[in-house]
């Protein structure tokens, strides 16, 4: 679902939903216990657990662990299903809680690492200079 | 599939059916409409997404006597894409909300970001002066990229370099926000800074 882009123009607000926004999270906007936000960049993926019990969850549950069936960041799935990000941030960390979803954290420490900048150096090289070069990715 | 976390990763319980790539980010700032998502989606692999963050506001003013700056939190469109480098490891491009007054807080948005790329309209150069505050209070790694509008800037680096009073360790590039090899190539001063900052 959600599917398509937002309208054009310069930097645009995206849809508003119709309900209020932490209406879907009893109104809890900390998404961690230490109230520090996970980065939006964090990965989520669905559990094997999450999977099998998919169609007993209601409504952005059961969507947010539909849609990561593929691993995605926290801020792909707020843009793709169309939720603010905190409620994301919110409802990911009680499916993670449920045993529904993996929340992989970066850690800032690898990232910054010297031989995984090297690897994005390189491969970001690699990128032609126009998109008439397909590469075959998945 | 395996117990053993990714390396990199923490807090990954149980059984996940995929492993998720490592995300490494970057941040694409600069003033409204000065190309940040036309730079995105110049060389992201997919459509440049939008969603809400969250980012807070730093009322400015001198007249408050508590010395604790007023915030409050505002909603903002934020624009994204991303690179899959390989399986275990993917770039992401996420621009900062434009903005029209300074004292905007993107933390929400930057934190973990290992360079930034500030977008320059030499037009309108006051816009991408909270971006370079930024970026040099958190000692972050960036540069300053100049979008050659119709292929013309109105000023030369020198004097872009000069105006903005960036270090002299800060690369000031001229480049196109709507040609992929171009961004690319501004993308890899950014990360080619990030890199020798670690040592390696």
């Amino acid at each position: 679902m959600a599917e398509g882009s937002p309208p054009p123009g310069p930097d645009p607000v995206g849809p508003a939903p119709a309900v209020r926004p932490f209406l879907v999270t009893a109104g809890r906007v900390a998404p961690t216990a230490s109230g520090k936000p996970v980065p939006v960049e964090t990965q989520v993926v669905a559990t094997a657990e999450g999977l099998a019990v998919l169609d007993g969850l209601s409504f952005e549950q059961h969507d947010i662990v539909a849609a990561c069936r593929q691993p995605q960041s926290i801020a792909e799935l707020a843009a793709r299903l169309r939720l603010h990000l905190n409620v994301v941030r919110v409802l990911a960390e009680d499916l993670r809680a449920a045993g529904h979803l993996a929340v992989h954290i970066p850690d800032s420490g690898v990232t910054h690492d010297a031989s995984v900048l090297r690897r994005v150096i390189d491969a970001l090289r690699a990128i032609p200079d126009s998109r008439g070069v397909l590469r075959d990715s998945d | 599939m395996t117990a053993t976390e990714p390396a990199g990763m923490i807090q990954a319980p149980s059984v996940a059916a995929v492993r998720p790539p490592l995300p490494v980010k970057m941040v694409i700032a600069g003033g409204f409409g000065v190309g940040k998502t036309t730079a995105v989606g110049a060389i992201s692999e997919i459509e440049p997404l939008t969603t809400e963050a969250a980012i807070t506001e730093v009322a400015a003013g001198v007249d408050d006597l508590s010395h604790t700056p007023a915030k409050t939190t505002t909603t903002v469109a934020m624009d994204f894409g991303c690179i899959t480098i390989d399986p275990t490891l993917k770039l992401y491009l996420f621009g900062t909300p434009g903005q029209e007054r300074f004292g905007f807080m993107w933390d929400d948005i930057v934190e973990g970001a290992v360079g930034g790329l500030v977008i320059v309209d030499t037009r309108r150069l006051d816009d991408c002066y909270a971006a370079v505050d930024y970026f040099e209070h958190r000692r972050i790694p960036f540069a300053v990229a100049v979008n050659a509008f119709d292929g013309r800037v109105e000023h030369t680096l020198d004097e872009v370099r000069w105006a903005l009073d960036v270090a002299e360790r800060v690369p000031v590039i001229v480049f196109d926000a709507r040609e992929r090899g171009s961004v690319r190539d501004a993308l890899l001063v950014v990360l080619e800074l990030a890199l020798a900052r670690t040592g390696g």
